[in-house]
């Protein structure tokens, strides 16, 4: 079975987490205090990836998410949780191919028709899933450092340019916490932060078990650390704006301009875009290949074609964009994605747990 | 008679019949040479056998022929035909590699490798006198991989040559050389030369293992071992890495890298190797590091250039002007305002040219060289832009481009540079920026599930490896790459140099400790 080392676990972890979020500007009905928001959803869900989504791993470190379902609720109940897993993956997959389909049409390509974005965008992650996982994070090893070094001079920049005015996030939390909890919960949460349950369907590739739990941790708070930051960014260089703006953080980037030399640095921005997203992307196509292939119960690579159509299909029945967003942050994330997220998993471990205290018991009195 | 009969035929009494068998199975061809010597006193009744084109004249004559027929009528008593052969053997055969052989097919071997054979009347035993030689070429310059500071001795086509090369930069005792005869025709010696516990086992094996599977009738040049041991059929990207310089190929093997020499080209097969190997120079190591750390950033430079900037210039000109500064996106405007083409097509035009004029530069006689250069340069380069069939703009990044791809130092990897160009162009001309994203990812990915022998193309970037990070993107100090780097060297002698070499000042100066005082104080 192939292999992928710790250092690489952690450029995925990171380069999944950040994937699209700076885009957008997280916890925006917080107002200015968004980026407490989004620290509060980041410690929120650390807990569910401590508590319950590493914990599942712990019990079960050899086997993925569909081969856990298969163990502990039988073939028939398993198989139904697998599809629904399929259908979560996919539809993840979608909304980043989507998104990422979208922005490029309105930043890089306005007259090209969206399906052909969409189907280059599909033929790149298609590739790199039938490559293997080996290759995939070593690609994210490479681009990661890239892409948070341009990140670092994207940040530079916008302060060289006097963008960047702190007192835009003052004063702090002055319509109170409460305001600010009800936006972290569910919806930061659930987006980004709880997404790490794809990381049932990987991390079973991961050598060095042990280290896994530290690295995942360690990963996951400086990436949220980085949201943070990334937020407090938006918020203090576009101030209200931020809240109707569509990508607030390629928004700043237009405005930035140095001597008149480095100007117009939004087509830039766009393609670190297309480095996070895709990596999402190209990890949530992945993990719905893996389930896709328990379904089917086939190991061919040839599956990437099938997911692939799938995905092409499911990323043009959106009608807008607008459309699109309006439907991610109203219904799913309140609704959809928190049982996938937790319920599910809360679910599985309930019932891990209870199998392992039982063949305890069972082992005392033989 | 075949050679299958000849495989169980062994050397017969009869010395007539043995020399009329190897005189039918090379056709008697006119090359060939039988050599007879006879002692009537005792019955001596032998002859010299060789091909006379490849064999060292002179030394069959001084050292064979010679002192055989000064023995010949100076032993009255020798009476049986093992006698002579033993007395030849002890006295008069002076040569160094002297081989009895048994069987006719060997003895046929052996004269294709330029050996003498030496047979006897009434004995079942041949000798094969190695008198390999014919005419083979100095050692010279390297003509396609030229330093300023280096040695400047490059290989030649003999592998004898080559190994001694090798051999004079790398004393140690550890370093094994396992030779091979590849093709059914041409047989064509290959060397696989590494230092043991310097390279790693597996890839050792590995070498040995795919060199042995080659099924083939003719190799002419390490291309054709390259083509059959590669680890990827499909890719641009070379896998293994060939190079003319002997201090190269020490420097490989120094590093655990394994040499495949073959027989009759002067490019020597190295591998396993990295991407960023071939963007290394031999040079790097000779000259001060700050220097070295210096050019080699220019060559990553160099090959982002070469593979991009013509897909990029076409993708910001065609999609994304509002990239470009308004005073430098007018001057663009006003240059392509006659430009009849398409930003795509004038590039194609101009690159297919390009490529036209450096093919043409490699074939064309020597002679008329110099006609190129004007050609290329006023012809193609400033009278098209004044036609107005392309912008000057477009020349200088085709020139730039051009130029770019002379600087990796590796031929092959420049290769994969200029073809990829080509793919970026177009991706470049039909979905911008976009395109040339996507198409880099698929490269990435590409590189990324590429091995060389087992170790991955990316390293040490991914696998990160940082401790061999010293000798990738800047080129530390000896002293300081106290360690192999461990993508490619094998664990069990990974130190290089002793610590604490850094260069100090001293406390004392020099003069001060020179104790001859001068006398006439």
């Amino acid at each position: 079975m192939e292999r992928i080392s710790q250092p690489q676990l952690a450029a995925l972890v990171v380069m999944f987490q950040i994937g699209s979020s700076p885009l957008f500007l997280l916890g925006a009905s917080a107002g200015a205090d968004a980026w407490i928001a989004v620290l509060v959803a980041m410690l929120a869900g650390l807990l569910l990836l401590v508590l319950l989504t590493l914990q599942i791993r712990r019990l079960e470190p050899d086997k993925d998410l569909v081969e856990m379902f298969r163990t502990y609720f039988g073939r028939v109940i398993g198989y139904a949780f697998a599809i629904a897993y399929f259908v979560y993956f996919s539809y993840k997959s979608v909304r980043n191919i989507r998104e990422f389909g979208d922005l490029m049409i309105l930043y890089l390509l306005p007259s090209t028709p969206l399906f052909i974005v969409i189907g280059c965008v599909l033929i790149v992650a298609g590739f790199a899933v039938w490559q293997g996982i080996e290759a995939f994070t070593r690609m994210t090893q490479i681009i990661m450092p890239v892409v948070l070094i341009i990140y670092a001079a994207f940040f530079f920049m916008i302060y060289a340019s006097g963008l960047f005015d702190i007192h835009r996030i003052q004063p702090i939390a002055d319509k109170g916490l409460g305001k600010v909890a009800e936006a972290a919960l569910p919806e930061i949460v659930s987006f980004p932060f709880g997404e790490m349950v794809l990381f049932l369907m990987l991390w079973k590739y991961v050598a060095s078990k042990k280290k896994t739990f530290r690295t995942t941790i360690r990963c996951y708070v400086y990436t949220g650390l980085f949201l943070t930051a990334t937020n407090i960014v938006i918020i203090a260089s576009l101030g209200p704006i931020s809240q109707i703006s569509v990508v607030p953080f390629i928004q700043i980037m237009s405005q930035v301009e140095i001597a008149s030399v480095i100007e117009r640095l939004d087509p830039l921005a766009a393609s670190l875009i297309f480095a996070g997203v895709f990596i999402k992307m190209t990890a949530y196509f992945f993990g719905a290949f893996l389930v896709g292939g328990h379904l089917v119960k086939t190991k061919k690579r040839y599956l990437v074609v099938g997911v692939g159509a799938v995905l092409f299909i499911g990323a043009l029945t959106f009608r807008s964009y607008m459309q699109h967003i309006w439907f991610g942050f109203e219904q799913n994330l309140k609704y959809h994605f928190p049982m996938f997220q937790i319920y599910i998993p809360a679910l599985l471990l309930l019932v891990m747990l209870f199998r392992s205290r039982l063949r305890a018991d069972g082992n005392r009195q033989s | 008679m075949n050679a299958q009969q000849g495989a169980k035929l062994p050397i017969s009494e009869h010395l007539p019949s043995n020399v009329k068998w190897l005189y039918d199975e090379l056709g008697a061809s006119s090359d060939i040479v039988v050599r007879t010597f006879s002692d009537a006193n005792t019955g001596l009744d032998g002859v010299f056998f060789y091909i006379d084109s490849l064999v060292d004249q002179q030394t069959i004559n001084q050292m064979l022929i010679g002192p055989v027929l000064a023995e010949i009528g100076e032993n009255p008593n020798v009476k049986s035909s093992s006698e002579w052969m033993g007395l030849l053997k002890n006295k008069a055969l002076s040569v160094g590699r002297l081989k009895d052989i048994h069987r006719l097919d060997e003895a046929l071997a052996q004269l294709m490798e330029g050996n003498t054979i030496i047979m006897l009347q009434g004995s079942r035993t041949a000798m094969a006198a190695s008198t390999a030689g014919g005419e083979k070429r100095s050692v010279e310059e390297p003509s396609s991989q030229t330093v300023i500071r280096g040695p400047k001795e490059s290989f030649t086509e003999n592998i004898n040559t080559n190994m001694s090369l090798l051999r004079r930069r790398i004393k140690s005792p550890g370093l094994r050389v396992a030779y091979k005869q590849i093709g059914t025709q041409t047989k064509t010696h290959v060397a696989v030369v590494y230092l043991k516990d310097i390279a790693k086992d597996g890839v050792v094996r590995e070498v040995m293992e795919r060199l042995d599977r080659i099924d083939t009738d003719a190799i002419l040049e390490s291309g054709y071992i390259e083509e059959f041991i590669q680890d990827a059929a499909y890719t641009f990207f070379p896998t293994i890495q060939n190079t003319e310089r002997p201090d190269a190929v020490a420097g490989g093997i120094l590093e655990g890298q394994v040499a495949i020499i073959v027989d009759g080209t002067p490019f020597v097969l190295l591998a396993p190797v990295t991407f960023i190997r071939f963007l290394q120079s031999s040079e790097d190591y000779y000259q001060r590091y700050d220097i070295a750390t210096f050019l080699r950033l220019i060559r990553y430079v160099a090959f982002f250039v070469s593979m991009l900037l013509p897909s990029l210039y076409i993708a910001i000109t065609t999609f994304h002007q509002e990239m470009l500064p308004t005073p430098l996106l007018i001057s663009l405007a006003a240059q392509r305002e006659g430009v009849p083409f398409p930003a795509i097509i004038e590039a194609l035009v101009m690159e297919v040219t390009f490529e036209v004029l450096r093919e043409a530069g490699v074939r064309m006689p020597r002679v008329i060289g110099p006609a190129i250069s004007i050609v290329g340069a006023l012809v193609l380069g400033q009278a098209a832009v004044q036609a107005g069939l392309v912008s000057a703009a477009m020349v200088i990044v085709v020139s730039f481009t051009a130029i770019a791809n002379f600087v990796i130092p590796a031929i092959n990897m420049a290769n994969a540079a200029r073809l990829i160009r080509f793919i970026m162009m177009i991706l470049g001309a039909t979905l911008g920026l976009f395109g040339i994203m996507s198409g880099l990812m698929v490269l990435l990915i590409h590189m990324s599930s590429l091995r060389s022998f087992g170790v991955p193309y990316t390293a040490p970037f991914a696998p990160f490896i940082w401790s061999n990070w010293k000798d990738v993107l800047v080129r530390l100090p000896h002293w300081a790459m106290k360690k192999r780097p461990t993508a490619v060297s094998s664990m069990r002698n990974l130190t290089r140099q002793g610590s604490g070499q850094m260069p100090e000042k001293p406390k004392k100066s020099g003069h001060e400790r020179d104790t001859t005082k001068q006398s006439d104080e």
